[in-house]
């Protein structure tokens, strides 16, 4: 339903991502993996055209969108939970999930949106009137990948939704995401969590230097011998 | 909950009819023996144009630099052109300024749109964001202080009406001036508060904690922040506009200078930034402390003296320039500016979300305590 075909992008004038072509399929979770500052973040912040796309074409369902602003893509449903969370710490948590459903296509279903996402985050349903900033850790990403759902996206994007958090939380958040997906919304995910992430994965990717260099279904990436031994310490 | 809004609804509502009845008791004995030495109702009056002008222009800065956090430290840019459009208008086609302010308005909306069009869609962000609308300030003042049409370096001043009626924005008397004043303050709190429960408003505070959250969201940031200078620019305008008539008189050096944009933000952050009545509380505040240290430690410095300038026998417009020269002078001996430093220096210290949180902060804690 996405497909990158060779395409550049980067800050000023140096370039971070250098050609690459990548994949994803409707109803899977797909995975990036690489080591830091390989470009994974600077990926799917093009994907979502915070970044220009400076060469090369973006697909999604056939239909190149490298050229359109940000919000014109969350229209199409395709949002991006940043790294380190980002929520807006001086307002509520109910007020930062409004925010996610109020460009013009998702407003009309805010409320049963609402409702949904606080089913599937009982936790952040108890929290709703409390300011932002002054949840745990766990807490803000569990509000961030809430926030991203209130607009019902195609794709999901999510930037490192385990860093700094307990192995607990951790858990949680894997088995949240496998969730999110089961209900239908297409996951992409980028993480330093290799063996946690693999396992949920449908499809993954391996990143080195702006552009992939393995690929292959979670199972296979977790058997392959230099992803065991550069990612996996094994 | 409920009570605290209730509560803070009953002493905003006590504290509007105080000061929309002031006029009636100003000159009363009673009021004339509570103020300082040789100061009449007249001085109070003027103090009250001058903390609802600031309070207006403070809430149209919050709604740019407190709501979207976008600092800018050029307002008096946009005061100066709602002085000057109206004005000209007025002098050389003799439009009334109700509607040459209308003008001024819409010229500063459009000039707000090019700035932020200019400066959003080059990246500049934050501090130089800021360097722009100073640079932006000091041109657009100098270039006032070069052309001949705008009166140049001696200003513009605008001729009496041939009869004072409310059409022609000029009055003898100073209720007049005061009622306006209090009705732009009363407009200005109105918009901020449309404008903070809007999406609008949201979008706004979003952009401000985190623009590249709001943008993953599907916010068109730079759209709304053009919206919010626009807004902005367009309201101070008004402002500047309601100066040029209550003064009769303006010079770029004295509508567009530094100073005047520093002011409007000191009153915003003191009182609470982003926060609808952060700039009216912190007017309420800071205006009468410097107010009174001027009254008090009236003489030395560059100022002289407050009080003999307010019993001078001179037009109020031509008063209220020499008033706003005392102030940039540093009245007082500079007492006041010290005493504004001072102050500030203690909010970012103690209360660095302003005196309106604290305030809100206590008033929980109190009815806590009740409950
Ligand atoms: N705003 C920026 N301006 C300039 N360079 C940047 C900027 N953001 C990132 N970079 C650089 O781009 C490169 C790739 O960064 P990116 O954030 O995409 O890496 P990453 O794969 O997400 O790393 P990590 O796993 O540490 O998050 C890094 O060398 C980084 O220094
Ligand atoms: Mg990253």
């Amino acid at each position: 339903m996405l497909e990158l075909r060779k395409i550049t992008s980067g800050y000023e004038d140096i370039e971070i991502v250098k050609g690459l072509s990548l994949k994803l399929e409707q109803g899977s979770i797909t995975t990036i993996i690489g080591s830091n500052g390989v470009g994974k973040t600077t990926t799917i912040r093009t994907i979502s055209g915070i970044n220009k796309t400076w060469t090369g074409e973006i697909l999604f369902e056939g239909k190149p969108i490298h050229d359109l602003p940000p919000h014109k893509r969350v229209e199409m449903g395709i949002v991006m939970v940043p790294e380190g969370r980002r929520l807006f710490p001086s307002l509520t948590v109910r007020e930062n999930l409004q925010l996610g459903a109020f460009n013009k296509a998702a407003a009309a279903k805010a409320d049963q949106r609402l409702d949904e996402v606080l089913d599937l985050f009982p936790r952040v349903g108890e929290r709703l009137d409390q300011y932002a900033g002054t949840l745990s850790g766990g807490e803000q990403q569990m509000v961030a990948i809430s926030r991203g759902l209130m607009s019902g996206p195609n794709i999901l994007m999510l930037d490192e939704p385990s860093l700094g958090l307990a192995p607990i939380i951790v858990q949680q958040i894997f088995e949240l995401i496998s969730e999110v997906r089961r209900r239908g919304t297409t996951v992409l995910l980028v993480e330093q969590n290799v063996h946690k992430s693999l396992m949920i994965s449908d499809y993954a990717w391996v990143m080195e230097n702006g552009n992939v260099t393995i690929n292959g279904t979670g199972k296979e990436l977790m058997d392959n011998p230099e992803v065991k031994k550069a990612y996996l310490g094994l | 909950m409920y009570s605290r809004l209730k509560t803070s609804y009953i002493v905003y509502g006590v504290v509007l009819l105080v000061l929309l009845s002031l006029p009636i008791y100003a000159e009363s004995d009673f009021i004339v023996a509570l103020m300082p030495d040789g100061l009449s109702g007249s001085a109070l009056l003027h103090v009250g144009i001058l903390i609802f002008m600031f309070a207006y222009l403070s809430s149209s800065w919050n709604i740019l630099g407190g709501f979207a956090g976008q600092l800018s430290l050029g307002h008096a840019a946009f005061f100066g052109i709602g002085a000057y459009t109206s004005s000209l208008f007025y002098v050389h086609f003799g439009l009334t300024p109700w509607i040459g302010m209308i003008g001024g308005a819409g010229l500063a909306a459009l000039v707000g749109y090019g700035l932020g069009f200019v400066s959003y869609k080059y990246g500049l962000k934050g501090p130089f964001f800021a360097l722009v609308t100073i640079a932006f300030a000091e041109i657009l003042r100098l270039l006032f202080l070069y052309f001949d049409f705008t009166g140049g370096p001696l200003g513009l001043l605008i001729p009496l009406a041939s009869e004072y009626t409310f059409w022609e924005y000029q009055f003898l008397e100073k209720e007049p001036y005061y009622y306006i004043a209090l009705g732009l303050m009363l407009f200005g709190i109105l918009i901020s508060a449309i404008v903070s429960t809007s999406k609008f408003g949201y979008y706004l505070r979003a952009i401000r904690e985190s623009e590249e959250a709001a943008e993953a969201l599907g916010i068109h940031s730079m759209r709304n922040k053009m919206h919010a200078v626009a807004l902005s620019a367009a309201m101070t305008a008004l402002g500047g506009t309601f100066y040029a008539q209550y003064t009769q008189y303006i010079v770029p050096d004295d509508v567009i200078k530094i100073a005047l944009s520093i002011e409007i933000i000191l009153f915003a952050v003191i009182g609470g930034s982003g926060l609808v009545m952060g700039p009216v509380i912190g007017t309420f505040l800071l205006v009468p402390v410097g107010e009174m240290s001027r009254v008090i430690f009236e003489g030395g410095g560059a100022g002289a003296s407050l009080v003999a300038l307010i019993n001078e026998n001179i037009p109020a417009g031509e008063k209220f320039g020499k008033y706003m020269d005392y102030l940039s002078s540093g009245g007082g001996g500079g007492l006041a500016i010290l005493l504004y430093g001072v102050i500030l220096i203690v909010v970012c210290l103690v209360l660095p979300r302003g005196v309106l949180p604290a305030f809100k902060k206590l008033g929980a804690k109190m009815e806590q305590r009740n409950g």
